[in-house]
């Protein structure tokens, strides 16, 4: 009995060989060369100079900049994660009805998806110019402003409209997710609610909606680990800037590495990153898992 | 059958191994140098084709040495030598704005071994004496570029000013006109943001007395009240519009030259190839004009002179074939390639450079060159400390500059 189990485990092998070398080789080999260069004193040029012990982490922690970045980076995660959900749901609902041009519009909504972040970035980066953008442009004629302004000029100012930008990237794969779950509720349900005289906004908040709760958490939890990574967005409209005022720790990890010349010290930021992620994502599950039993 | 089959396969990669193993065994040693080098603006993108160029004739000549030069923007240069070197792929030779923190870590041949005596000596000695290390000439410099004040002389004459500002005190007094009389026209555009912020503030520092270093304590100054006073004066400006809004945003090219270009800012600090770029980029039309910057009362103006280098990494070992590659690449029929493609900046060698000086264009910055400060390019962590200012320095205008200028102090102080 216990051999033709073993020799089953074995038999095995092969078949998940290749996602266990995979998983080592581009996941955990390379966390582990990122702790390990958090602890080693590595000059500008990229020499190492042999383990540094706590000192990367201690220059970072006396970084002036690094609370408001952390402060930052949870704002950003949290709001456009959140805002994203509840821009999707009603989305979601409009593109499951059916009506003339339905195809048209889920199409049409798959593009900013589909198109590079870069790109898309780099477009807002243009529409938002302060001296040439064409929203300055457009209020100018309507007469909604006097003066040119810099939308990408101010810390508040340029933080929401990176933060409307990563909206706008995150709602079609949300969106679509949502639709999904749409499509898997059968109309049997639907029709037996409309029977018993339910309302339609009893239906959707006692049907439909607990109902969506898996493609949500999956959605939430792709969105969250997607928005807290995010690189593109930050780095092609401001690049953290004015100074730091609108860095998140990615971005700030970036800075430390290939700005002021410090690979060591930026690892050790990235550690951190990581840590803070799988935080995040560890609370998460406990948040969502604890209304599941209540 | 199938077993056979299986041996006569092996039996055939086995002798196809060997004739492919006998087919690249060279019957003498063969170099192959790695080059980096820096993405000159030109007049679009020669540089690329220029060293092409000099690799294919550089192999003709030496059969056994091939050249193979990576061509990379000046956005990501550090980034991608840093990157090579940690992941021990050392390039031979890189050409790039700085040297010293390779050298302080001990990688790279002195300039005595990468060229000969005679090619070393035709290089100008104001230039050689910035590539030192501990008194060791470790960088060749390439070429050098100065800056001057540039100016729309329509816009001047339109806001009624004749004579150029000579003190910080005349030039508010003039800005102030502009601000007055000219609408939607930035009197001075003043790029603090990331792209070039460390050259803008020291000129401005070094017009106030100010600098980054101080090389009699050895010891970083960025916030030395010279450089305060010259922050908050810049803030003064900023703050009553003089300037283009957010200086920490705006970036030397996409910002400053761009209004410059649109004929939107009166004033800019501009490089040599300033006036080439405007012609390729909408200001084709401008009267401008050139003259030397604004200092503060009781202090000298200076014009900032940058030059950049050609360095030689040693772990690969390859010094007698980099030393044969240096020394074509500054035969002076070369040389005046390598400068066409990088687009007219100052020549660092005495041949080249005596047919600079008569060149209309270039006269007027190599005559500024003698009084021009440098960036202090030999101090190790000066790569680093650059990237710092770059990020934070815009903030000591738009920001308390004390309290800005302050923590680029602690950072530069910590750096390494």
């Amino acid at each position: 009995m216990t051999t033709v189990r073993k020799r089953y485990r074995v038999g095995a092998l092969p078949w998940i060989g290749p996602a266990m070398a995979v998983i080592f080789l581009m996941v955990l080999y390379p966390a582990f060369e990122m702790i390990k260069t958090s602890f080693m004193s590595i000059d500008p040029t990229g020499t190492s100079h042999g383990f540094a012990g706590l000192s990367n982490y201690r220059t970072l922690f006396r970084n002036p900049n690094l609370t408001a970045v952390l402060e930052r980076t949870v704002i950003w995660t949290i709001s456009i994660v959140v805002l994203t959900v509840l821009i999707s749901l009603p989305v979601a609902q409009i593109l499951h009805a059916k009506f003339p041009g339905r195809r048209f519009v889920r199409y049409a909504l798959i593009v900013p998806w589909a198109a590079s972040v870069v790109m898309t970035s780099t477009s807002w980066l243009w529409i938002l110019n302060g001296y040439y953008g064409v929203l300055n442009r457009i209020l100018l004629s309507l007469g909604l402003i006097q003066d040119q302004k810099q939308f990408l000029g101010s810390q508040t100012q340029s933080f929401t409209w990176l933060i409307v930008v990563a909206i706008f990237v995150s709602v079609p794969f949300t969106t679509y997710v949502v639709l999904a779950g749409l499509t898997t509720i059968g109309e049997d349900i639907l029709e037996a609610s409309t029977v018993d005289g339910a309302s339609g906004w009893q239906r959707y908040k006692n049907i439909i909606f607990p109902l969506l709760r898996p493609a949500l958490l999956i959605s939430m939890v792709i969105n969250l680990i997607n928005v807290f990574n995010s690189f593109p967005i930050i780095w092609v409209m401001t690049t953290g800037g004015p100074g730091y005022s609108t860095d998140t720790t990615t971005t700030l990890a970036y800075k430390i590495s290939f700005r002021n010349a410090d690979i060591a010290q930026s690892a050790s930021m990235a550690t951190i990153n990581f840590g803070i992620i799988l935080l995040f994502i560890v609370l998460f599950l406990k948040v969502s898992r604890w209304r599941d039993d209540s | 059958m199938k077993r056979m089959t299986r041996g006569a396969a092996v039996t055939s990669a086995i002798a196809l191994a060997v004739t492919m193993a006998v087919g690249i065994t060279p019957s003498h040693a063969a170099t192959t140098l790695t080059m980096i080098a820096a993405d000159y603006p030109g007049d679009g993108h020669t540089q690329q084709d220029q060293w092409t160029d000099f690799a294919t004739r550089f192999h003709a000549a030496n059969p056994d040495i091939t050249v193979n030069v990576i061509v990379k923007s000046w956005n990501d240069i550090d980034q991608y030598v840093a990157t090579q070197i940690a992941s021990g792929q050392t390039p031979d030779v890189v050409n790039k704005g700085d040297y010293s923190a390779p050298a302080a870590a001990g990688l790279l041949y002195p300039a005595s071994k990468i060229v000969s005596p005679a090619t070393l000596a035709d290089i100008l000695p104001a230039f050689l004496n910035n590539s030192k290390y501990n008194g060791v000439v470790y960088a060749l410099p390439d070429l050098a570029s100065a800056r001057a004040l540039f100016y729309n002389k329509d816009l001047l004459t339109k806001a009624g000013i004749t004579k150029l500002p000579t003190s910080w005190l005349s030039l508010t007094t003039d800005l102030g006109i502009i601000h007055r009389k000219l609408k939607g026209i930035y009197g001075y555009a003043i790029p603090l943001g990331p792209e070039e912020a460390q050259a803008e503030f020291n000129i401005w520092a070094g017009g106030n007395g100010g600098s980054y270093y101080n090389y009699a304590t050895k010891a970083w100054v960025l916030n030395s009240p010279a450089n305060v006073a010259t922050a908050t004066f810049l803030k003064s400006l900023t703050t009553k519009g003089y300037t283009e809004p957010n200086p920490d945003k705006c970036d030397r090219t996409a910002c400053a030259q761009a209004l410059f270009a649109a004929g939107k800012a009166v004033f800019i600090n501009g490089s040599v190839f300033l006036g080439s770029w405007l012609k390729a980029n909408g200001g084709a039309k401008l009267n401008v004009g050139t003259g030397s910057f604004v200092s503060n009362t009781g202090h000298k103006p200076v014009t900032l002179g940058v030059q950049d280098y050609f360095t030689a990494y040693s772990k690969n070992g390859n010094q007698a074939a980099i030393q044969k590659w240096m020394d074509f690449i500054y035969e002076p029929a070369n040389y005046a390639k390598f400068l066409v493609a990088a687009g007219g900046f100052i020549p660092a060698t005495k041949s080249a450079g005596a047919k600079a000086a008569s060149d209309p264009a270039l006269a007027p910055f190599i005559k500024l060159l003698p009084n021009a400060v440098f960036y202090p390019g030999d101090i190790a962590s000066w790569n680093s400390v650059k990237g710092q200012i770059q990020q934070g320095i815009g903030q000591a205008v738009t920001g308390d500059p004390a309290k800005v200028l302050g923590q680029l102090q602690t950072a530069a102080a910590a750096a390494k």
